[in-house]
């Protein structure tokens, strides 16, 4: 893409942003320099905390209220934005930069149609008639994607799908045709299939409507996929502007390798055990559960008919989006949910069936690590309490004792010893992450299974995780049950891969060759919705729009 | 048959949805009220021939009257009696006034419901507009006044304040009306419509009854809304800063959403605590206003009320109480619907 010669829509110079009150910590923004060009994508990614939502709220004029620019200034179109009207500022907000934030049923007025909503943010910027408003409003909407556009108009936001509701949000920041569209993590929690849908669709339509874009993520997926140029921050700087192509080839930043480094998928290290594989250590059979539904006398079938092997020693990855099933399954296997049907062998045990007395010595060989790790951990209780709440009930050991096999979990999990005083908030998601894992470890089980242990966790803590997980499996010789949809993470930790839709596997084999040859076409949908960042050479979007884009 | 009532429920637009239903339950309700009122009634120790006639009474004047009453029949028959004279609309004599309960009630009611109605009027455009204001402007004097007076507005009882006002606005500076009851004793009350004094004047076309019905509304009304509106104005400071701080407010301006379209949509989110205790509000004046009351000589329901318990009348009493939970029940109908009506994602 060639440099276009003309004014850049939006400059930032040297941009600092500082608390008002002083302190002695460092600025919040500093010496951001930033020039967004018109059909530009530009993309800023950065780990939680290094000011990229900040960002966003700095060039709106909506910084919290005990911040404020102490130096520099951001330029729309050459008009510096700090001699702006008040009225002239709400106009600019909306109608010349739009926001598209995070989580949008929240960023949605839950008493009010989706439709009066874009009527509301229209005629908060231009001179047309309601019901042309809502003409409007409703062909935007069919244009995001929103099927019988005309009728979900009519809908309220709780009665929208997340994805739906994201779509809205989008339209929203179109409505009122702004020349620059702020995205911040706007697809952050959606599936992996809907993100890509959504960002296609957000990419297309800002291409057709000639309006730029910056793309506030920590994906950088995303980033290689949609992006002409990246921005990396860290701590409030941006540390290199570049080509994305550049970039992706060679970052200059050690930062930005590192950062690289860890979004990549870890080769197979370890040689799967042969021929012990005689006896598998779980076996489930027909395993199924049934939820009753939201009206009386319907029920959601969330496990139907499911079975798997698990070797001694291997891990099996259980795949697919939410809703599909997943933790459910993980839940029957520790019988924390009673499963309605099936079996489920534990070396060679039948533990379905089994009395909640009898099963509960087994319970120390089959651990479960929480996916939510801080709302899993007791917030009243130390660190030291946490992670050894499984051997004050199985075994019958001195505190000093139990106080030494903690300080070793700790050890293996990398936390220093010192964090077992500490309370879970004291802690980083990544390390509450860790605290899981030490409690699920100490009853030294046999078989753990990990609830989407990467997921919510910045690009370098992710990597980290999952290089312990790699490390636990080959150390202790672990089988483990990994639930996941970041089937980037299943290349580097499974041997096997079984992919659920539905309450159902759809496919399952070697992680080699599912993930090579996939047969179902659900599969082959996951897998192209993946945005990987090997082998790019430019923005192009998914691979699902490309395949899109060749078939017509 | 009751899948097919609900289909047919399912074809009615929203609010009716809503409405019927609850409509439908008033009748068992309205039942369970007179069930409660002739049974407290009759809970009450000693005998009420005996009671009527006082201590000096013969027995024979006594059996007499018993026989009058019907209250030698078995409880039941009472029962039926009572609800079958209740749907005539005959609520028994007072004893104290002997006139019928009923020509007393719609003589106070329309008084008392009269100051509520303008007392909540006011009530809530003072609770609202300076929770908003203080909200909106963190800091401000407002802000700093509303902290002052949620205190007090507590602390201080109602008929203190009634006097403050009469003292300074009339005696002092002369400006407010007399407070001896609704109207100017020199004016004849306008003919009888809804009883409200305001509204007949209106309806009559008599504005020199309209002036002077307002002005003795006045003072008494403001007191009643000085007191309340401090809780009115706490709750909806709670409410409405939770709603003023939350993402999709922030995002419309973002959006650019102007100021005071923003306000009123947050206030929209508000509404379902502020409609409770609104509706709780009404229900509660009912009764509590008597203070009030007595100070303006408003002649009102709570006054009657506590009359008819000084002077062991009890059929005014029950009078009262049928009435006063009649008028509950509807208020506490309103708020459901209102509340449901407010808010989509109650589901009907």
């Amino acid at each position: 893409m060639q440099e276009v010669p003309s004014v850049p829509l939006l400059r930032i110079d040297s941009l600092r942003v500082e608390s008002i009150t002083p302190t002695s910590a460092p600025p919040f923004l500093q010496g951001i320099n930033l020039r967004l060009m018109p059909n530009e994508i530009l993309g800023v990614v950065g780990e939680t905390g290094a000011g990229k939502s900040l960002l966003a709220r700095a060039i709106l004029d909506l910084l919290p209220e005990d911040l404020r620019v102490t130096e520099g200034e951001i330029f729309s179109r050459e008009r510096p934005l700090s001699r702006l009207s008040p009225a002239e500022r709400r106009a600019f907000r909306g109608g010349e930069v739009a926001l598209i934030g995070t989580n949008a049923k929240e960023l949605l007025d839950p008493v009010v149609t989706v439709g009066s909503q874009l009527v509301r943010v229209l005629r908060s910027h231009h001179r047309v008639s309601r019901r042309e408003a809502w003409a409007r409003a409703v062909s935007l909407l069919a244009e995001v994607g929103i099927v019988n556009a005309k009728e979900r108009a009519h809908a309220y936001p709780h009665e929208l799908s997340g994805g739906m509701a994201q779509r809205v949000v989008i339209a929203m920041s179109l409505i009122s045709e702004p020349k620059v569209v702020l995205a911040d993590d706007a697809t952050l929690g959606l599936d992996a299939t809907v993100s890509v849908q959504v960002l296609d669709m957000l990419v297309e339509r800002t291409r057709k409507m000639g309006v730029s874009v910056i793309l506030i993520t920590h994906d950088l997926g995303i980033v290689a996929h949609y992006c002409n140029r990246v921005a990396v921050m860290r701590s409030g700087r941006i540390e290199e502007i570049r080509d994305t192509v550049d970039f992706l080839a060679r970052p200059d930043h050690r930062y930005s390798q590192d950062l690289l480094e860890a979004a990549k998928a870890r080769p197979i290290p370890w040689v799967r055990s042969i021929g012990k594989a005689d006896t598998p250590l779980l076996e489930v059979s027909n395993l199924v559960k049934i939820f009753p539904g939201k009206r009386p006398g319907e029920e959601v079938r969330a496990v139907d008919g499911v079975s798997f092997l698990i070797p001694p020693s291997e891990t099996l990855a259980l795949v697919g989006e939410s809703g599909s099933g997943k933790t459910t399954i993980g839940q029957c296997l520790v019988r924390l949910l009673q499963s309605d049907s099936g079996r489920v062998l534990f070396d060679g045990q039948e533990i379905t069936t089994l009395s909640e007395a009898r099963f509960r010595p087994l319970r120390r060989r089959i651990q479960m690590v929480f996916q939510e790790p801080y709302v899993a951990l007791n917030p009243r209780w130390r660190v030291r309490h946490l992670v050894d709440e499984p051997l004050r009930m199985l075994d019958k050991l001195t505190s000093a004792e139990r106080l030494k096999r903690v300080h070793g979990m700790l050890e293996l999990v990398r936390l220093p010893a010192r964090y077992a005083e500490l309370y879970p908030y004291e802690l980083t998601a990544g390390e509450q992450k860790r605290v899981g894992m030490a409690r699920a470890l100490i009853s030294r089980p046999d078989f753990v299974i990990f609830d989407e242990p990467t997921t919510a966790l910045d690009i370098r803590v992710r990597a980290q995780i999952i290089d312990l997980v790699r490390q636990l499996q080959s150390d202790m010789q672990l089988s483990a049950l990994f639930i996941t949809h970041d089937l980037n993470s299943v290349r580097s930790l499974a041997h096997n891969v079984a992919v659920m839709n539905r309450g159902r596997i759809v496919e399952m084999g070697s992680m080699e060759e599912v993930f090579a040859r996939p047969k179902d076409p659900y599969t082959q949908k996951l897998l192209a919705a993946e945005l990987g960042i090997e082998g790019i050479h430019g923005p192009q979007g998914s691979a699902a729009a490309k395949k899109k884009g060749t078939v017509d | 048959m009751l899948t097919g009532l609900r289909r047919f429920q399912q074809m009615l637009p929203r609010s009716l949805q809503i409405i019927l239903p609850r409509l439908l339950l008033l009748a068992p309700q309205m039942f369970g009220v007179l069930f409660v009122t002739f049974f407290l009634i009759r809970l009450l120790p000693g005998d009420p021939a005996v009671l009527l006639l006082g201590n000096m009474a013969t027995p024979e004047a006594v059996a007499q009257l018993r026989e009058r009453l019907g209250l030698n029949d078995s409880i039941w028959v009472q029962f039926i009696a009572y609800c079958r004279n209740v749907l005539h609309g005959d609520l028994g004599i007072s004893i104290f006034t002997s006139h019928p309960v009923l020509t007393d009630l719609m003589e106070r009611a329309p008084a008392t419901l009269e100051l509520i109605f303008y007392a909540m009027i006011l009530t809530v455009a003072i609770g609202l507009l300076l929770a908003v204001v203080s909200v909106v402007r963190p800091g401000g004097f407002t802000d700093v006044a509303t902290r002052i007076y949620g205190l007090a507005a507590g602390a201080i009882p109602d008929f203190w304040i009634g006097l403050i006002l009469i003292f300074v606005f009339f005696s002092k500076l002369g400006w407010a009306a007399a407070p001896f009851g609704r109207i100017d004793a020199m004016l004849s009350e306008p003919p009888y419509v809804t009883g409200f004094y305001t509204i007949d004047a209106l309806v009559a076309g008599d504005f020199g009854v309209l002036h002077s019905a307002a002005g003795r509304l006045l003072l008494p009304v403001i007191t009643l809304a000085v007191v309340n509106a401090g809780a009115l104005m706490k709750m909806t400071q709670s409410v409405f800063g939770k709603v003023w701080a939350s993402p999709f407010v922030r995002h419309a301006r973002a959006s650019g959403v102007p100021e005071r379209v923003i306000i009123r949509a947050a206030l929209r989110n508000s509404l379902p605590p502020i409609i409770t205790i609104v509706g709780f509000l009404v229900g509660f004046l009912l009764g509590a206003a008597v203070l009030v009351e007595t100070i303006f000589s408003w002649g009102g329901l709570g006054q009657y009320a506590v009359q008819a318990v000084m002077n062991s009348d009890y059929p005014a009493l029950q009078g009262f109480i049928l009435v006063a939970a009649a008028f509950i029940l509807v208020v506490y109908l309103i708020v459901d619907i209102l509340y449901e009506l407010v808010d989509p994602r109650i589901r009907v």
